[in-house]
């Protein structure tokens, strides 16, 4: 990788269509919660990978991308910790990043932009990277496994490669806030309009639901902050998502799926009940792909996902 | 000329006690806006649509209105880009407002918001003999000038998923026109105003981005986080959840290199207030305990997390 590559010289993405098809290697970055809470979004995600016959390799002595909270104490902190994280990802000859969790995607995309669009910043990153002997050249992109389901491997082969279609499974799309807005930082797909996750859905055998909900937040993010917020933020958003038909929900965030399997049940009182069972998304792929359910954690879950999986006949 | 039709909510609080709609169907040129082809409702099939507006060219802040579930400004949106398949546009009052005539919802709410702001600058010398101007710097004002182009629509207030759940938060647009007056150099009441913005809830933000899609590009989520760093900087009511929340947060990943979430929960909540864990956790935390969803107690440290550690004391930030 060239140091001398200037931020003007390389927009964001430049290398995501030259990149080589045969590439099976990527820096896998699972953010915290993958590690301590949603420990069943790691073991998922990996089962995922075999089946995909990639590679995916974890950079372990990564930092917390920041998490959108540091950013409220120090314009810079999140963003010289993510410059880290790349410096040992160009360092590792991996300069193809995954992320599973749409918080670590917007602040590590919006962190990579900050730097490759300013000399200044990335100068600033360097120097304090060079105390201990490291330097981020601009070489890394960051992407969410979604978009590399669909980049990468393509939903065609995705649909080819299912072996337990989802029997019309209607899912319900819960995106995250953070993968697609603001959508300057993101820019994958359309902020107010997305449908990777439909598409998806569609690919595994499933029926995607349309809700007005789908790109709203879930309120993780101030769950501590006030009682009775983020239950009521996810009551609203499975309320619409039940009544347009949903019978389980996807999301590719972690913070997402805390909140909507943890908060549903407080939500009854106001919302009504919606008992939605929520899926991490490589779950409900790996599942289509042939991972046996019973390796994929659904029992960690509040709501139990496997009701409705034997109600459609996914599994006995 | 396109055929538009317009799936209209009508609704008038003196006669009405439910909503119905009109499915109004109007001959519009190709490159028509939302507002024109309303205009063009109104002024030919039904003289009684109601909906604000004056300048049409996205200055005045007076039609903004869901335009298909999303809220936009009717003048700044152009008909070719929302139609639907069939050939429908579905015109709604904005959400998180009450409505009163069609379009027109009362803002008595977002305009109280602005005046507990007191919206106006408060000089420290204001009693002082004005001779002289107060001037200010070029790189001064440049923090200004994004927030002084709102308009006061209220797009960023009605997309807003905390004021859905929570009328007490202040609100994306309230909270970026206190930053307009706490960063202005000539202002007196830089601590006052903390105070009271962070008493309205500043901290409830949920960082969820809806206002970047604020139509004069004020980006009002930004502005948020500016005055949240105000607020840590100053070290005004930092003994709320929200500012310990942040300041947990970055105390456990210089710790640890990781966000430790069981440190985090205690550390925001308070690690001895047993009645407010309880209240936050409870019933929450029996249950994933049952699942064995339970975060860790401790979070082991990332390999070279001395490296985080010289990151956060290179940039001198505060943790406590």
């Amino acid at each position: 990788m060239s140091a001398t590559l200037l931020p003007e010289d390389r927009p964001l993405d430049a290398h995501r269509a030259s990149r080589s098809r045969e590439t099976k290697r990527y820096g896998f970055f699972p953010g915290c919660v993958a590690k301590e809470s949603c420990k069943e979004l790691f073991n998922s995600t990996m089962l995922l990978a075999d089946k995909l016959g990639i590679e995916l390799i974890e950079l372990t002595a990564a930092s917390c991308c920041g998490a959108s909270v540091v950013n409220d104490i120090n314009r810079d902190v999140a963003r010289v910790l993510n410059a880290r994280t790349y410096a040992q990802a160009e360092a590792l000859g991996l300069d193809d990043v995954i992320t599973i969790c749409s918080t670590c995607t917007g602040h590590m995309r919006a962190a990579n932009k900050e730097l490759l669009e300013s000399e200044e910043r990335m100068d600033q990153a360097n120097a304090i990277l060079g105390k201990f002997g490291a330097k981020y050249n601009g070489g890394v992109m960051v992407r969410h496994l979604l978009w590399m389901l669909i980049d990468d491997i393509g939903l065609d082969n995705l649909r080819k490669m299912v072996v337990r279609p989802l029997n019309g499974l209607k899912v319900a799309p819960f995106y995250g806030c953070h993968i697609i807005r603001p959508e300057n930082v993101n820019g994958w797909e359309s902020a107010r309009n997305p449908h990777s996750l439909e598409d998806v859905i569609e690919a595994l055998g499933g029926e995607a639901v349309d809700y007005a909900g789908k790109t709203r937040c879930c309120g993780f993010h101030v769950q501590l902050e006030k009682d009775g917020i983020a239950p009521n933020m996810v009551g609203q958003n499975m309320r619409m998502a039940k009544d347009h038909g949903a019978e389980a929900v996807i999301t590719p965030c972690p913070l997402c799926h805390l909140a909507l399997d943890g908060y549903q049940q407080d939500a009854g009182a106001r919302w009504g009940r919606t008992d939605l069972p929520t899926f991490h998304l490589p779950q409900l792929v790996a599942f289509a792909l042939g991972v046996p359910a019973e390796k994929l954690g659904l029992n960690k879950h509040l709501i139990d996902p496997r009701t409705i999986m034997v109600e459609r006949e996914l599994i006995s | 000329m396109a055929k538009i039709k317009l799936d209209i909510f009508r609704f008038d609080e003196a006669v009405d006690t439910i909503p119905h709609r009109d499915l109004i169907e109007v001959e519009v040129p190709e490159a028509t806006t939302v507002l024109d082809a309303l205009e063009t409702a109104k002024a030919e099939i039904d003289g009684s649509i109601s909906f604000r507006r004056s300048c049409r060219s996205a200055i005045c802040g007076s039609c903004s209105m869901n335009i298909n579930g999303v809220t936009s400004l009717a003048c700044k949106t152009n008909c070719k880009d929302v139609v639907k398949e069939d050939g429908s546009i579905a015109v709604d009052p904005m959400p998180n407002f009450q409505p009163m005539k069609d379009m027109v919802v009362h803002m008595d709410p977002f305009w109280d918001k602005y005046a507990r702001l007191k919206p106006y600058l408060q000089p420290q010398d204001k009693d002082a003999d004005h001779a002289t101007e107060r001037r200010v710097s070029p790189d001064d004002m440049k923090k200004l000038v994004d927030v002084a182009n709102c308009i006061m629509c209220a797009t960023c207030y009605a997309l807003c998923p905390v004021v859905s759940v929570d009328p007490a938060f202040a609100g994306p647009a309230a909270i970026a026109y206190a930053y307009r007056f706490i960063e202005d150099v000539r202002d007196g009441k830089r601590e006052e105003r903390i105070a009271q913005i962070s008493e309205d809830y500043l901290w409830l933000c949920a960082h969820c981005y809806a206002c970047s899609y604020c139509p004069k590009h004020v980006d009002p989520n930004n502005r948020i986080v500016d005055v949240k760093r105000a607020a840590i900087k100053d070290r005004v009511m930092l003994n709320e959840r929200g500012p310990r929340h942040a300041l947990v947060v970055a105390k456990t990943i210089k710790q640890t290199g990781m966000l430790a979430e069981t440190e985090v929960i205690l550390g925001t909540v308070g690690r001895f207030n047993v009645v407010g864990l309880l209240k936050a956790l409870a019933p929450l935390a029996p249950r994933m305990a049952y699942r064995g969803k339970t975060p860790p107690p401790f979070v082991k440290p990332i390999p070279k997390v001395n490296e985080v550690r010289t990151i956060f004391e290179s940039l001198e930030v505060p943790v406590s």
